[in-house]
This record gives C-alpha cells, sequence and structure tokens, in this order.
C-alpha cells in the first residue's frame, strides 16, 4: 500500500513538474518560431495592480545631474502649456499606452504593431534588429527598433521630442515630469505564458538622471475583448470644453 | 433585468478615462448637483455629452450639458447609448465646468429607483 501510494505521488509530482516546465513553451508562435505577442491586452502595469493609468514609481528614480531639475517643468497657468491632451495634441510615448486602454499587438516576421485604444495611437517595430535611423526629426513617439534576445523581444526607442513622461500630474497637478530630447528607452517583452507578457521598461535620459533605472510592469491577455475589438477613439469630434472653455450645446 | 444588474454592477468602480486630467476642465472646488429631465445624448468621442433640462428656483430652466467617459470605455462594460434615454429622470453629480458656464463633468447619474451610471472618476484628478 505505501509502495502505491509513493508511485501516486511520484506519477503527480512528474504531471505538475511537467505542466509548470513546460508553460514557457505553450506560447504561441510565428511561423518562424518566435514568440507571437499578437492579441488585445490590457494597458502595462506592475503584477496585481489596478487604477486608471500607470505611472512611473518616483522612489526608483536616481539622483538628478546638473540641470535635472527640468525634469519637473513649472506650470504657468496657460491650459494650452499646462496640458495640451486637452487640446488634443498627443501624449507621446510611452505616455499614451499607459493609459487604461486595450493595446492590441500584431505581429509577422517583420514588424510588431502595436495599437492603443486611446486616439488609436500606433507603434510600428522593425524586427530585423535594423540599427536607428541616422538624423531622425524627433518625435512625439521616438523611432522604436526591435531585435530578439532569444525568446525576449527587446525594443530600443529614441529620437524623441521633449515632453511629458507620464500622467502623474492627473493626481499631483504640482509635479508636470517632462523627459528630455535625450530621453531614450529599452523595452524587453518575454511571454511568459499564454496571457501574460513580462514587460521590463527602462527609462534612459542622459540629460536628467545619472542613471537608467528599470520597471517591471506586465500585460495581461484579454481574449474577450477580441470580439469588439479596440474601438474608435477621435480626439476632436466632440472635445466640447478644451481648457475648461466649453462650447455652446 | 439583466442591463439593470449590469448597471448597478459598475456602482463598485468604473473609472471615465477621458484624454485629459480633471483640473483641465473642471473646477474641483465647486461640486455641482442638479435634478432634471435629459434632453439629449451625444454619443462621442473623446467623452459622451448629456443634456438635463434643470428648472431653477425662479421657474425658467436652464439645459445643463455633462461629459462622461469615452463611448469605448462604456461599452467595453456593457453600457450602451440606450442605458440613458431623453425624457429620464436623472439626478446628476459632478463638477461645474471651469467658465462657469452651465457645463459639467457627469461623475455620477442617479435615477429614480437608485441606480447609477456614468460614473465618470475613480478619484479626483484621474479622469484621462
Amino acid at each position: 500500500m505505501k509502495r502505491v501510494v509513493m508511485l501516486l505521488f511520484i506519477a503527480l509530482a512528474t504531471v505538475v513538474s511537467a505542466q509548470s516546465s513546460s508553460k514557457s513553451t505553450q506560447i504561441p508562435r510565428t511561423i518562424d518560431g518566435k514568440p507571437d505577442f499578437s492579441g488585445i491586452w490590457d494597458n502595462p502595469k506592475p503584477p496585481n495592480a489596478r487604477g486608471p493609468a500607470t505611472v512611473f514609481d518616483r522612489t526608483k528614480f536616481p539622483p538628478f545631474k546638473a540641470g535635472g531639475e527640468a525634469f519637473y517643468e513649472p506650470r504657468t497657468g496657460d491650459p494650452r502649456h499646462d496640458e495640451p491632451r486637452a487640446f488634443c495634441m498627443p501624449s507621446g510615448f510611452p505616455s499614451a499606452f499607459l493609459g487604461p486602454y486595450p493595446v492590441q499587438m500584431i505581429q509577422n516576421a517583420k514588424y510588431l504593431v502595436m495599437i492603443t485604444e486611446f486616439m488609436r495611437v500606433t507603434r510600428i517595430i522593425p524586427l530585423d534588429g535594423r540599427p536607428h535611423q541616422a538624423d531622425v526629426e524627433p518625435t512625439f513617439y521616438g523611432d522604436p527598433v526591435g531585435r530578439w534576445d532569444g525568446d525576449t523581444l527587446v525594443i530600443d526607442t529614441t529620437h524623441f521630442k521633449r515632453w511629458s513622461l507620464d500622467d502623474y500630474y492627473y493626481t499631483n497637478p504640482k509635479e508636470y515630469r517632462m523627459h528630455s530630447d535625450a530621453f531614450h528607452t529599452v523595452e524587453r517583452l518575454t511571454r511568459v505564458e499564454a496571457g501574460t507578457i513580462k514587460y521590463d521598461f527602462t527609462v534612459d535620459d542622459p540629460k536628467i538622471f545619472t542613471k537608467p533605472w528599470t520597471e517591471n510592469w506586465e500585460f495581461k491577455l484579454h481574449p474577450e475583448w477580441e470580439k469588439t475589438g479596440l474601438y474608435e477613439m477621435v480626439c476632436n469630434e466632440n472635445n466640447r470644453c478644451p481648457g475648461g472653455q466649453c462650447a455652446k450645446p | 433585468m439583466r442591463q439593470i444588474a449590469l448597471l448597478v454592477a459598475l456602482l463598485v468602480a468604473v473609472p471615465a478615462f477621458a484624454h485629459h486630467s480633471a483640473i483641465a476642465e473642471y473646477d474641483l472646488e465647486k461640486p455641482i448637483k442638479v435634478t432634471g429631465t435629459v434632453t439629449r445624448i451625444e454619443w462621442t468621442n473623446p467623452h459622451i455629452w448629456f443634456y438635463v433640462d434643470v428648472k431653477n428656483p425662479d421657474g425658467t430652466v436652464t439645459n445643463w450639458g455633462f461629459s462622461g467617459a469615452p463611448p469605448g470605455v462604456l461599452q467595453r462594460r456593457g453600457i450602451g447609448r440606450s442605458s440613458m434615454k431623453p425624457g429620464d429622470q436623472v439626478v446628476v453629480q459632478g463638477f461645474r465646468a471651469k467658465d462657469g458656464s452651465s457645463n459639467g463633468s457627469g461623475d455620477t447619474v442617479t435615477f429614480p429607483d437608485g441606480r447609477r451610471v456614468f460614473t465618470a472618476m475613480e478619484g479626483l484628478g484621474q479622469q484621462r
């Protein structure tokens, strides 16, 4: 009897172990064998977090360099300066992708396309390991390039305009965080299981901070959102009160 | 019945996310609460808007405009444009527009039977 129990225990342990080790091998893959991130995901956030928008954790900020205080842009009282998004200006990266809207990813061998429902902002990320383009004009969303590090996709983005880093000012309007035009991000995406992408996000802003720092976020898959897909979001359709000045009904 | 259950469930937490912070458009020092009749719904981005006729103490009527969450956010939670109709009696709570006009954020809408919908903010300043 003892022996039977022991054999059952070993069999059970083997099954559990096999299930655990196969988690990472059972992720969807593209035809060329790379992890496939296609799907509709919730916005990235720390594990088990909830809440409207993901913001950077200030406790992780490294010390400023000399002049790094420019990170905190003073408020002027002019809504066009203080919150250009209220006038349908862009959020920029990463802010647009951190808000509480789904992010759809579509992938083939050449590109990963990331679309957030928020204003349908789209990033098209080449996956062939190419270098950044030379002499690219700075933009709100930067110049992203991708390469594979085993089963991890590494996205390196540079060439940004100086713009707001995140939505922290929604909860603390006195602190308006602005990254510099030297802003550089490195994202590492690993689909650790079918429903989860581990998303390590490194901020490197050498005009502001003495060293880079990393947030450890994750994307969670929402297959139930596939039925409707992303909804349309057009800022200029009926933006009735930009900056607090309302149009007549 | 299913719709009522859904709407009640939304009372738990329905953060509404616009494309800007609440302080960009609304005066958080001026909370408002009005009772009236829905006259029109604009099921549009970046916010839905709904309008309510409110009777003033002097007998005149003011048509107030209130913004709610983006339509996609509401639809994903099962709220469609028919969840509120012209003619519905409602109590609306929110914050007045910064320009002092008869506009505001429609943070909660309460129907005579106690149902509430279109709760627009999870916390002050978190509208997006």
